[in-house]
């Protein structure tokens, strides 16, 4: 019994992937939606003459005398070999360009405001939100955006290529060195989007994740602000002494926790980490333990990534750290 | 069928196999015997010893000729090769111009008049090589930290100069090697009991009370922070720090004397900082590094750890020497001090300087004035 079973369950395995946070077949608006909709046009095209092949072809073996001599009549030769080719091949083309020309609707009065920016770095996401006063609030890891509307995503890199992909929302486009693209994302409704770097950008490549999180205007607004704000003070024992070992340890040499001392700019800012959907570029769950997990052994979890190990901590240390870092919501 | 008429090479095949099958058993034989004898009171046979010689002589050639020549007239590196010499050396070795003390002469082969022996020996390749391998079956030891070919320099850079002067041109021995600065002890007595013997006694080397350190490869301690100093004493004690100069004197220390030792240090007013001289270029530069890092490498500031608000398992990096800062960076860029969970910190910072970098942030440092730790005690982070 099982040997037959094994190829059918290999084949079903990966369509597990199909839905869900991370999956092109499941689109959540914008520019995915109308990838989907020109993929489903183009297979079930390409399904259609596959079938009409198939059948000629069997036609052409085993068919009557009849059948036979009509398949090889010229005439039907050069309407199914070049006339139909020719025209199929080019209404494909020009739907596909009317199709996928429909970005990028003008952004909507009050959003051109906002400006976001969104840095690849090795091997996390570094996010700027920019207001209209030229106010620089950063966050990383995490793109939260309004739903219902288009907004426009600048695209660079700090070190190497990157690729931003959010399979749910668009395509990919490259995050180059010294280059900003822009990327419109047009999410309908609020909810998650799982993001991937699409560019093999070096060691821990394949843990550089995103998600995307698109809210209401106003939820989107009030988000904002919060995020802006400066990191709540530690509340509790534990967390003032781990507040303390953060900035005696040198965690601000990297990071920034804004009200506090720490200013560092090279890794992400954590300001309000404890707020966000996921911890070390969407690698491990947001909650205590894995904050532990990662500054002690963040190489094992993402091999080679930049931050050092941080292995000088006893449990109780590490315990008022990652409470600490928590409660940075 | 009869061995005569048997194939001329097979006879001599079978003759050829019973001799050395005899051979093979004269020698188990021999051996099982016990009768050469292994006593270092009788010299080896005359073709023992030539055959040996030969071997060592052409091992150490092979071995060493991959070596590179690092440059040795330094001070400070003879300085400091002179005061391990002292301690790890010269039980065996004796004091240069003086003769090996009766045990040692009975050792065999005995340790060979090293002035004598460096004359001979013309290659600085070999003579690291040896410092730094040992050699086997004479109970000449490797030495004990195969990463620090730095402290080994520093042996071979006093060994060079002792071959180039001689022994009677060794008449400043006891000032390189530490000795003379024994003889006026700090006001206030000797820190702790345990560092009294030649090869522990800190003093020898490092700085004190009004005294500065014998060499600039070797650490400023005054007015670093206890935790750290205690830190590193169990790092060395346990042989997870390397160094072949201080694991043995680490070694020898009681848990409480490093209690002692730690305190004592920490509580001696900081060294004075260095003059800034013509290098201003590079200590604004280290300046810059220290306090802003190199976000481009992804390079920290270096004060996110070593500045006044530092955990106090960190060390103070102000007012230290500016040679001896360079040297752990490039111990630290070579891997060597990877293997403490605090070193796995910085190992991953260190690799990512350039040389230039490496020298600016030293010469900064070396012209700091040392803070104590403000007060900041309770941040504990500290265990040794």
């Amino acid at each position: 019994m099982r040997a037959p079973r094994f190829p059918a369950l290999a084949v079903l395995l990966p369509l597990a992937a199909c839905a869900g946070v991370q999956s092109a077949l499941d689109p959540a608006g914008g520019e995915a939606g109308r990838i989907h909709t020109l993929s489903i046009v183009l297979f079930v095209l390409c399904t259609v003459i596959f079938v009409a092949v198939a059948v000629l072809a069997a036609l052409a073996l085993f068919g009557s005398d009849e059948w036979r001599s009509r398949l090889a009549s010229e005439r039907l030769v050069f309407a199914l070999g070049v006339v139909f080719p020719v025209l199929t091949l080019v209404g494909l083309v020009l739907y596909g360009v009317t199709i996928m020309g429909m970005a990028a609707e003008p952004a909507g009065a009050g959003r051109d405001a906002l400006r976001i920016e969104v840095s690849g770095e090795r091997w996390w996401w570094r996010v700027t939100y920019i207001t209209e006063d030229g106010v620089r609030i950063e966050s990383a890891n995490e793109l939260r955006i309004p739903a219902g509307q288009p907004v426009p995503i600048e695209l660079t890199s700090a070190d190497v290529i990157h690729s931003f992909w959010v399979p749910q929302l668009a395509g990919k486009l490259d995050m180059i060195p010294g280059r900003t693209n822009t990327l419109t994302l047009h999410v309908r409704e609020p909810g998650i989007s799982r993001g991937q770097c699409a560019e093999y950008c070096g060691g821990p490549h394949a843990l550089m994740s995103f998600f995307v999180i698109a809210m209401t205007e106003d939820d989107f607004a009030a988000w904002l602000l919060k995020e802006a704000s400066e990191a709540r003070p530690p509340a509790g024992e534990a967390a003032v002494q781990g507040h303390a070992l953060f900035l005696a340890s040198g965690c601000g040499g990297c990071h920034t926790v804004r009200g506090t001392g720490a200013a560092g700019v090279i890794g992400p800012d954590l300001t309000h980490v404890g707020s966000r959907h996921s911890l070390a570029a969407a690698s491990l769950p947001n909650d205590a333990p894995s904050f532990a997990r990662w500054i002690r052994d963040g190489q094992h979890v993402k091999p080679e990534n930049l931050m050092p190990p941080y292995g000088i901590f006893t449990d109780a240390e590490l315990a008022s750290l990652s409470d600490y870092l928590d409660h940075l919501d | 069928m009869p061995a005569e008429h048997r194939p001329a090479w097979q006879r001599l095949l079978a003759a050829v196999t019973l001799i050395a099958g005899l051979g093979v058993l004269a020698v188990a034989l021999f051996i099982w015997s016990g009768v050469y004898p292994v006593g270092a009171d009788r010299e080896h046979l005359g073709i023992t010893t030539w055959l040996l010689t030969q071997v060592r002589e052409r091992s150490v050639a092979t071995y060493s000729s991959t070596v590179e020549v690092r440059p040795v007239h330094d001070p400070d590196m003879a300085r400091l090769g002179a005061a391990h010499f002292e301690g790890g050396c010269v039980p065996c070795h004796a004091r240069p111009g003086e003769p090996v003390n009766a045990i040692v002469s009975g050792m065999l082969p005995p340790p060979p008049d090293l002035a004598a022996a460096l004359a001979k020996r013309e290659a600085l390749e070999e003579i690291f090589w040896i410092v730094m391998n040992g050699l086997k079956y004479t109970g000449m030891p490797a030495w004990p930290s195969q990463l620090r070919n730095d402290e080994v320099w520093a042996v071979t850079a006093f060994l060079d100069r002792l071959r180039e002067t001689g022994p009677a041109g060794m008449n400043a021995y006891p000032s390189m090697a530490g000795i003379d600065r024994l003889e006026n002890p700090p006001p206030g007595g000797r820190p702790a009991a345990e560092a009294r013997q030649p090869l522990t006694e800190c003093r020898r080397c490092h700085d004190d009370s009004g005294l500065p350190t014998l060499s600039a490869l070797v650490p400023n301690l005054a007015g670093q922070s206890e935790t750290y100093l205690r830190r590193a004493l169990h790092e060395y004690f346990g042989r997870r720090r390397p160094s072949g100069i201080m694991q043995p004197v680490a070694g020898a220390l009681s848990s409480a004397g490093m209690e002692r030792l730690a305190a004592y240090y920490a509580a001696l007013p900081p060294p004075p900082a260095a003059a800034v001289d013509a290098k201003a270029q590079e200590r604004l530069r280290g300046q810059d590094l220290a306090r802003r890092g190199d976000p481009d490498r992804d390079v920290p500031p270096c004060l996110a750890c070593h500045g006044d608000g530092r955990a106090p398992s960190f060390p103070s990096l102000a007012g230290q020497h500016a040679s001896y800062l360079l040297s752990q960076l490039e111990l630290w860029q070579r891997g060597g001090r990877a293997s403490t969970a605090h070193g796995r910190i910085m190992a991953s910072v260190a690799r990512r300087l350039t040389a230039r970098q490496m020298r600016d942030a030293a010469a900064f440092f070396s012209s700091e004035e040392r803070q104590p730790l403000g007060g900041r005690a309770t941040a504990a982070g500290g265990q040794p």
